[in-house]
């Protein structure tokens, strides 16, 4: 499992947060290599740094220090037009409160991904295929008979499979899950991730989760610490 | 492709929107019924004026006037280039007179402008005959005492003259029959045409709904005196004397523009040049076009005919009127300028009500941008929101302003009935319709300020929305 090189990896990341002039350090020099087919879940305290760390890992923020690679390739410092591509094909997010567009059905929701990759011309060509996909995905999460339902008519669980499904829309190499079952039961939130789990297992799906629930990592290949703005391999009680 | 969606789901939702959409709307509505109105008042009164105006005119502006009448329309009409343009014309001779007349015992009198011209001559200019009241004088324009006219007439100042009806005498039996009675000679005075406001009055107090308001002061057949002046060429030069012409009223033209109906009054040429010693001379010579074909051609044509009588005016009607036809134009401009101001106001209303918006969804922003969204792309979703509402709110105000301006004669009615207010006082414009005149141009350009003020206005909201940190969008509660 760990071969020489990583699929994605962090060195050396930086970032602080300016709050009324003051700087608020986050991450003070953190190193994380994520390897193909790995289920990674990060996890640590609130406030340790674990979104940020997730958000620098998918392009959604600049490091102020630091460098973030995607199979050796540098790509914190790409273009945004270049980024923006990156978490529409290479990434895929979920969230703790699974943001859902509210306007949109379930299907539709699934479908933003591929609407933002494809102009109106293209998208008009791909309609059938992509909406074929879409309804799979979403029969996969166990969602097929919710299909035309809006995300304020789905249950918590519900909407967080959605969210899944729209992850997966763009065949994404890493998905970046931050808190998926933050929101959720506990029943709900060990389905959830049961679910990554199979898609793990079964596509071979990058996998990094961020939670501070320490009851989930046990179904995590590798455990990361974040303390003090910085990593430590944790060995936790059940972990592979 | 998400863009048109969102755009789309977000019209569908959002009824703070639809705020917007009516703002536009009333703003498109207002525009276009007051561009059609003004529209309307400016062609109708434009086509008046022409109407009553020959396209074109050569004018002496001395007391004098022109001679040689026949000679000058010999030379236009021979003219290569006037032959082909001019269709008709007649000499005209215009003074201001004095017209009085009795009712009741009680002696009126009225400055008007006393046009002499030939009735027939004048009536293929056009503008005239089809003005007259009596269809019996549309048909044949004449300042002959005729009908109803010459009735009432002999039987007000010569009863005598009348037939009268006497029983046959009683012819002894086998005598020859008696002789009939001859025929008197009747005098019958020259006749005379007033503008229909002189010889009636309007009862401004009627109410509204009521068709025939006007009371005749003066009958077909009543006597009127014209007073002007002659001028005699003597050798001290020009003698300028008062001179007074008795009459019988015609007929009534009824223009439908007041300051026509309330001041012109036509009588026959030769009788005019008569009255004031001014045998065989005009004021001007009135023409009309084959073809008016807008102004610069009739400009052309003038400016051919004022080479021609260099001594003389030629002017087209639209010289003459160039000053009220100004007037409306700029009036219109104005007015297109404040109501445009309606419209802006909807745009506050869009910039303040998408702020809201983009505030509302700053997290969906955020997703969005988490799942590749460029900046630009978000910025055109809320321009493009924008758009959407402008068109549609410029469409829906389209159809209301152009319903609203086809029936805009059942709603005076109706608000006139409900308030009991008269909104279009007849009296005023002498059109007994309110007239409109839908201009595609207009109402395509108020379409197009619309959408753009719509536009304009969502590009604050939109570039804000395009600037948000996705990391912060997402973590806004």
């Amino acid at each position: 499992m760990l071969d020489a090189s990583p699929l994605l990896s962090a060195v050396g990341l930086v970032k602080a947060y300016r709050k009324h002039a003051i700087n608020v350090p986050v991450l003070g020099g953190v190193d994380l290599d994520v390897h193909a087919g790995e289920f990674l879940s990060v996890v640590g305290a609130s406030g340790s740094g674990k979104s940020t760390l997730l958000h620098l890992l998918g392009t959604l923020d600049r490091p102020d220090a630091g460098e973030v690679f995607l199979d050796g390739e540098r790509i914190d410092n790409l273009p945004s037009e270049r980024r923006d591509a990156l978490r529409n094909q290479t990434f895929g997010f979920i969230f703790q409160f699974y943001h859902l567009l509210p306007e949109l059905t379930a299907l539709e929701n699934v479908l933003i991904p591929r609407m933002i990759a494809h102009s109106v011309l293209g998208w008009w060509r791909a309609r059938r295929e992509l909406k074929r996909q879409a309804a799979e995905l979403l029969d996969r999460v166990g969602l097929g008979h919710r299909l035309r339902h809006k995300p304020r008519e789905l249950s918590g669980g519900e909407m967080q499979r959605a969210a899944i499904a729209r992850a997966l829309i763009g065949r994404p190499r890493v998905l970046l899950a931050d808190e998926p079952t933050g929101n959720l039961d506990a029943d709900t939130g060990a389905e959830i991730v049961r679910l990554l789990r199979d898609l793990n297992r079964q596509d071979g799906l990058t996998i990094v989760m961020v939670t501070h629930n320490l009851e989930l990592v046990a179904e995590t290949d590798r455990t990361v610490r974040l303390a003090a703005g910085r990593t430590e391999e944790a060995v936790l009680p059940g972990a592979v | 492709m998400y863009k048109l969606l969102l755009c789309w789901r977000y019209l569908l939702t959002r009824y703070l929107a639809l705020v917007c959409i009516v703002s536009v709307m009333l703003g498109v509505a207002t525009l276009i019924v007051v561009n059609s109105v003004m529209a309307g008042f400016s062609t109708k009164l434009k086509d008046r004026l022409h109407g009553l105006l020959s396209d074109i005119d050569v004018e002496a502006i001395t007391y004098r006037g022109m001679d040689g009448l026949d000679e000058k329309m010999r030379r236009i009409a021979e003219d290569p280039f006037l032959g082909q343009e001019v269709e008709a014309m007649t000499p005209t001779m215009e003074v201001f007179a004095m017209l009085h007349f009795e009712i009741n015992g009680e002696k009126i009198l009225r400055p008007v402008r006393l046009i002499g011209i030939d009735a027939k001559g004048r009536a293929r200019l056009g503008g005239f005959a089809e003005h007259l009241l009596n269809p019996e004088n549309r048909a044949d324009p004449s300042f002959e005492l005729r009908g109803e006219a010459r009735e009432r007439w002999l039987r007000e100042q010569q009863p005598m003259a009348l037939p009268q009806r006497f029983p046959d005498p009683v012819s002894a039996p086998g005598a020859p029959p008696a002789p009939p009675p001859p025929e008197p000679s009747l005098f019958l005075p020259k006749g005379i045409i007033l503008g229909y406001a002189i010889a009636h009055l309007r009862d401004k107090t009627a109410d509204a709904s009521k068709q025939d308001k006007d009371f005749r002061i003066l009958n077909p057949g009543d006597e009127v005196v014209v007073s002007t002046l002659s001028g005699a060429q003597t050798a001290d030069g020009l003698k300028l004397d008062p001179v007074s012409f008795r009459c019988a009223v015609v007929d009534y033209v009824k223009t439908e523009m007041s300051e026509y109906d309330a001041n012109y009054v036509y009588m026959d040429l030769e009788d005019l040049q008569h009255l004031r010693t001014m045998h065989g001379r005009a004021t001007s010579i009135q023409m009309k076009l084959k073809n008016y074909g807008g102004y610069s051609h009739a400009r052309a044509v003038a400016d051919v005919l004022q080479k021609k009588f260099p001594s003389y005016q030629a002017s087209t009607w639209e010289d003459k009127q160039g000053a009220l036809l100004a007037a409306i134009a700029v009036e219109k401009g104005i007015l297109n300028v404040l109501l445009f101001m309606i419209v802006g106001v909807a745009g506050f209303g869009i910039l303040a009500i998408f702020s809201m918006i983009v505030v509302e969804k700053t997290r969906d922003i955020g997703v969005l941008k988490a799942l590749g969204a460029s900046n630009g792309g978000v910025m055109k979703i809320f321009l493009g929101y924008g758009l959407l509402l402008g068109v549609v709110g410029a469409t829906v105000g389209t159809g209301l302003g152009v319903a609203f301006t086809v029936y805009i004669n059942e709603v005076e009615k109706f608000l006139s009935a409900v308030t009991g207010a008269d909104i279009f006082p007849r009296s005023v414009y002498y059109f007994d319709k309110i007239p409109t005149d839908i201009q595609p141009a207009s109402v395509l350009l108020v379409n197009l300020g619309a959408v753009l003020i719509a536009v304009l206005f969502s590009v604050m909201p939109a570039l804000r929305a395009a600037l948000l940190h996705p990391v912060r969008a997402l973590r806004y509660e």
